[in-house]
């Protein structure tokens, strides 16, 4: 922190930058959890795509351009573009500092939904994976309004 | 793992990495000179081509690993991306961010090691 600021000037400066954020669909945060949700569905379809038309004999295949063969795989490119508009957008407000640690919580829901939707078990060692994770984002989370942005 | 798999996984997160900071060069820049601008869309257009790169050689490595093998190397990018934009873009980096950052991408390696 440079020495003419305060904190408390930080956390007013932090307040007014999230006035100026759009609210509505245009929300930054609400953004970001679409963006979230577009990665989170893409994760599934590409990797039962890429396994669907697996050919690991090919020099090519390191490539992953085979992958196109499979329709899963172009679906998942249609939400991966979505997520990507979202995130630019997410970009234009939010500190990517923030922002992009915030992004991976689409880490632990991946193994949760298997546990969840596809009753796969989650061993102790994944719980505690999780568990800092979820420590992990609500320590950067916490004091979103106290920081300021300097570019 | 091979060398020439460490190899294209370490190509994927550099350029993962290196599209992030620089789309979000040009996503702040165009908040004072907009879109229509040659820096821009130039900047844009490389932050793509970094991210299509990275995509497709992840979407190569799928095709030989687990996704929970692959997971780690992608959770190392939350703190790379975290330290890259403090010391590139000059973003502020307290060391709550720091920690939390640290323990995202220690609790995603421990998700895919187990």
């Amino acid at each position: 922190m440079p020495p003419h600021t305060t904190s408390l000037d930080m956390t007013t400066d932090g307040k007014r930058q999230m006035q100026n954020r759009p609210f509505g669909f245009g929300n930054p945060w609400l953004q970001l959890t679409l963006s979230v949700a577009c990665v989170l569905v893409s994760e599934f379809l590409l990797k039962r795509g890429a396994t669907e038309v697996a050919n690991t004999d090919s020099a090519w295949s390191w490539t992953g351009l085979n992958g196109l063969a499979s329709p899963l795989v172009w679906w998942a490119i249609l939400l991966i573009i979505a997520s990507f508009i979202s995130w630019l957008y997410v970009l234009r407000y939010i500190p990517i500092t923030i922002a992009f640690p915030l992004s991976r919580v689409v880490d632990i829901l991946v193994p949760l939904g298997c546990w969840i939707f596809l009753g796969e078990l989650i061993s102790a060692l994944r719980w505690c994976g999780i568990a800092l994770v979820v420590i992990g984002l609500a320590l950067v989370a916490k004091p979103i309004a106290q920081i300021e942005e300097r570019l | 793992m091979s060398f020439l798999a460490f190899f294209f996984i370490v190509v994927s997160l550099v350029s993962f990495v290196a599209a992030q900071l620089i789309l979000k060069r040009a996503m702040v820049a165009s908040t004072t000179t907009g879109f229509r601008n040659a820096r821009f869309v130039w900047k844009v257009t490389a932050g793509i081509i970094l991210m299509t790169i990275s995509f497709f050689l992840t979407l190569g490595l799928l095709q030989r690993f687990d996704l929970s093998y692959l997971y780690p190397f992608q959770g190392l990018s939350v703190i790379f991306i975290t330290l890259t934009a403090a010391v590139v873009l000059k973003e502020k980096l307290n060391l709550r961010l720091t920690i939390g950052a640290l323990l995202i991408s220690v609790g995603i390696v421990l998700v895919s090691l187990s």
